[in-house]
């Protein structure tokens, strides 16, 4: 079970070999300077990568440790102690300046980070006593030539990417998922983040010997944001990737001059374009797709042959009865539409089968479970899924959290640090949401369900993409599912759904093919007349 | 120095009135920031670097047209406006439907590339624009304000009332506002709300050109101009109530009346920090900024 990134970590190796062993000593300097910056970019995934919280304070932490190691250095604290402080210090102030948004929005740590930043640039360009100012700092000492430094720098590295890797086990998604606080995760990201960069500039400092205000520039927070998103949100292998890449990048545009620059940009915007889940992303969604044909087309879809029975169902509330006895059957492998005009209960109905209301009177069987006393997230994992006319998802979960917590939650992970396989879910949750038209039923879908309920899944979509909609949906009948297709628009169910069903004041009214239905005159009189269609 | 006013408050004076030219292009700078932020709900990062793209517009145009700003007003804003809806096709089309942190990333790599290739074409160093009137100062008393100035002051006021009028009295403004605050129901009413957020852009951009032809004279364009900018404008619209148009102009003009106080009693890179230290303390007390928008209508 080989994966990219692990294999795309053995040729970085591989290429770090190559330069230790046959590279002159201004490549190595090169991978020695790739390695900072790869330590902030090792950092900022667990901000921006994983706590999903657009930090733009992570260049300024990186200039934070540059100049922590350089003005210490000048001061003659031994490295055993300037480093270290190098790390906290950045690390200190990134957990001062959280406290002020730690309870807000994703727009407001934004500014306050990109704040942050500027306070230090000015901190580096006028506070000329600490930082020199514009002229910086000269005579930090070096790790010597390029091996020592190269070595030095990329043994911290992997140590890096190896605490970055343990730090991600217990996933946030599936903590935001098992209700922990995000703004708590989000901060424990940007003050972990900001002493990996705090690291990042201490390397730097030492590599080249000394520190310029150019560290401080926004530039370098830009560059840190094209290493992440380039090589793969969220992936420590991606970050350092990206790094390599990047730091390369002016060596290998030397051709246009200084205005190589204009490349980052066009190529950072091409990658948003193209392939937003980055390099290492976009091969783990291309890449297990050959192999997964394999490995999940045999196991069928596990509840094969269990179809939906409703009987008597009654729902009043406060007196006023909207659903007076409704029975119908869901076959598996059918598609039956429910139409009906407005206040007709059809949202009544699928809100009592999926146990977000409780029938006054009435079963709801899925094969012979009785389901209408489980509350909705058993009724969810015994088999019966549904989506919502208006999805609204928690604050701060990404489409992907969403089908990754269902796919962890149907496989009975959903337990904070539980799932050590988060990856492979990821891998399917990308899959899921490239086959749904909407990320809601890319959700219900992760529940593998047997009865799928549908509630005007194609409000608000194009013609085109109806149509893919319904080829959606056929093919999940064709799996051996049962769907339930609320809808409003009869043009829609009409060559789709195999059964229709008619709802009318709180009762069935009609049950037949959608040219059936549509033929009948009291169908005609009470809803197709007024909906003119 | 006149008897009627003490020299310390006609210099206090004197820096409210020079902060007021200032606030008056952040204003615009910020409005143009709430219409995208309205329309789309993603944040424009580029927004400062439209206002350096006009700047240079500006100057380009001055050097072939040698007439007074105030003619090349609007061909600024003309050419501005459809570079707006060129901007909207490539950094809002193409990631309406993915969450709004990749239509923000795309503003940072689009407004990085206008960056460097101005970098390119231009250089780093500073270029004079035209101005609206020509050189000269007109005194108020002990007070006086540049030709400069003035012609800010008044260009940002015309062009915002222009603008409250074309938003609230106009049935495209209607619109506009009807397509930002229910894209759903106003696209199932027929209206034709992909135009509209790209007439939001083409709006917003035009706001941005003007604000830069009046910036490139008095203080000059580079091609990092913008950079400071949309730090104003994202401040203003943060402690103004994140989508309100009223509240990002009112934190413009107190951004630029504070910066320019302090700046005037210690120096500009003191007054940047206090700005930032003041923002903070003041998300601390009112999170919701000092005008705080409607719930709902929050990103």
């Amino acid at each position: 079970m080989i994966r990219p990134a692990p294999l795309i970590g053995l040729a970085i190796c591989g290429w770090l070999l190559a330069v230790l062993l046959l590279g002159s000593g201004y490549e190595q300097r090169l991978m020695a300077l790739a390695a900072a910056a790869a330590l902030m970019a090792i950092g900022y995934q667990l901000v921006f990568g994983q706590a999903g919280a657009l930090s733009l304070a992570q260049g300024a932490c990186f200039a934070i440790g540059a100049y922590g190691a350089g003005i210490l250095s000048r001061l003659g604290w031994p490295l055993w102690a300037e480093l270290p402080a190098a790390v906290l210090a950045p690390a200190a102030l990134a957990a001062l300046a959280h406290v002020p948004v730690r309870r807000l929005d994703g727009h407001f740590f934004a500014l306050a980070t990109l704040g942050f930043a500027v306070l230090v640039r000015l901190v580096a360009v006028d506070a000329q006593g600490l930082t020199g100012g514009a002229n910086g700092l000269i005579g930090v000492p070096t790790f010597g030539r390029g091996p020592g430094a190269m070595l030095v720098g990329w043994g911290v590295v992997g140590l890096a990417a190896a605490l970055a890797l343990w730090l991600k086990r217990g996933d946030p998604d599936l903590a935001r998922a098992s209700g922990l606080d995000p703004s708590r995760i989000r901060a424990r990201g940007f003050v972990l983040a900001a002493g990996f960069a705090g690291a990042g500039g201490a390397l730097q400092a030492h590599v080249l010997g000394l520190v310029s205000p150019d560290v401080a520039d926004f530039q370098v927070m830009v560059g840190c944001l094209a290493m992440v998103v380039i090589g793969g949100r969220g992936s420590v292998v991606g970050a350092v990737l990206g790094a390599l890449l990047i730091g390369h990048l002016p060596e290998w545009l030397r051709p246009l001059g200084a205005s190589y620059r204009i490349a980052y940009g066009l190529g950072l915007f091409a990658c948003l374009l193209v392939a937003p889940a980055g390099m290492i992303g976009t091969l783990e969604t291309v890449w297990p797709s050959r192999r997964a044909l394999g490995a999940t087309a045999p196991a069928p879809p596990a509840p094969v042959g269990r179809g939906l029975r409703l009987e008597g169902l009654e729902k009043s509330y406060g007196g006023i009865a909207v659903l007076r006895g409704v029975a119908l059957e869901i076959r598996p492998g059918e598609i039956v539409g429910l139409i009906g005009p407005n206040g007709s209960g059809k949202t009544t109905l699928v809100n009592l089968i999926s146990g977000l209301d409780r029938p006054d009177r009435g079963t709801i069987r899925l094969g012979d479970r009785p389901l209408d006393r489980l509350p909705p997230e058993r009724i969810a994992l015994a088999g019966v899924a549904r989506s919502f006319q208006s999805p609204a998802p928690p604050d701060r979960m990404s489409p992907l959290d969403l089908v990754t917590a269902a796919l962890a939650a149907r496989s009975g992970c959903a337990g904070f640090g539980a799932a050590a396989a988060l990856q492979p879910l990821h891998r399917q949750a990308r899959g899921l949401l490239r086959r749904s038209p909407s990320s809601d039923i890319a959700r219900a879908l992760a529940l593998d369900p047997a009865i799928l309920l549908l509630d005007e899944p194609a409000a608000g979509l194009d013609a085109d993409a109806r149509a893919r909609l319904g080829l959606l949906l056929r093919a999940l009948a064709d799996e051996g599912r049962g769907l339930l297709v609320v809808e409003h628009d009869m043009g829609f169910l009409m060559g789709l759904a195999d059964r229709v069903a008619v709802l009318l004041d709180g009762r069935i009214v009609r049950v037949g093919t959608a040219a059936e239905v549509r033929a009948d005159p009291v169908v005609r009189a009470a809803y197709l007349g007024t909906a003119a269609c | 120095m006149t008897g009627s006013m003490p020299a310390e408050l006609a210099i206090l004076a004197q820096l409210l009135l020079n902060g007021l030219a200032l606030g008056a292009a952040y204003a615009l700078v910020a409005l143009g920031f709430v219409l995208i932020l309205n329309a789309t709900g993603a944040i424009n990062f580029a927004q400062g670097d439209m206002v350096m793209l006009g700047g240079y517009a500006a100057v380009a145009l001055a050097r072939i047209l040698p007439v007074p700003g105030l003619v090349l007003l609007p061909l600024v804003m003309l050419a501005m406006a459809g570079f707006g809806l060129l901007f909207s096709a490539l950094a809002w089309r193409p990631f309406r439907q993915r969450p709004p942190i990749f239509g923000l990333l795309a503003t940072v790599a689009l407004g990085l590339t206008l960056q460097e290739a101005m970098n390119a074409v231009e250089g780093a160093a500073p270029q004079a624009g035209p101005t609206l009137f020509g050189p000269g100062e007109i005194r108020f008393g002990p007070l006086g304000l540049s030709g400069a100035a003035l012609g800010i002051l008044i260009a940002c006021l015309m062009l915002g009332l222009t603008q409250a009028w074309l938003l609230g009295r106009t049935q495209f403004g209607r619109r506009l506002r009807a397509a930002a605050q229910d894209p759903v129901t106003a696209r199932a009413l027929g209206l034709p709300v992909d135009r509209l957020i790209a007439a939001s852009f083409m709006l917003a951009t035009a706001l941005a050109g003007a604000v830069g032809l009046l910036l490139s004279g008095p203080y000059f364009v580079t091609p990092t101009a913008g950079n400071d900018l949309i730090l104003r404008a994202y401040i203003a619209v943060t402690i103004g109530g994140w989508g309100s148009l009223k509240g990002a102009v009112a934190g413009a003009l107190l951004i630029a009346l504070f910066e320019s106080v302090v700046a005037g009693y210690a120096s500009s890179t003191i007054a940047t920090a206090a700005l930032y230290g003041a923002v903070l303390l003041l998300l601390l007390v009112r999170p919701a900024g000092l005008f705080p928008a409607p719930l709902g209508r929050r990103a």
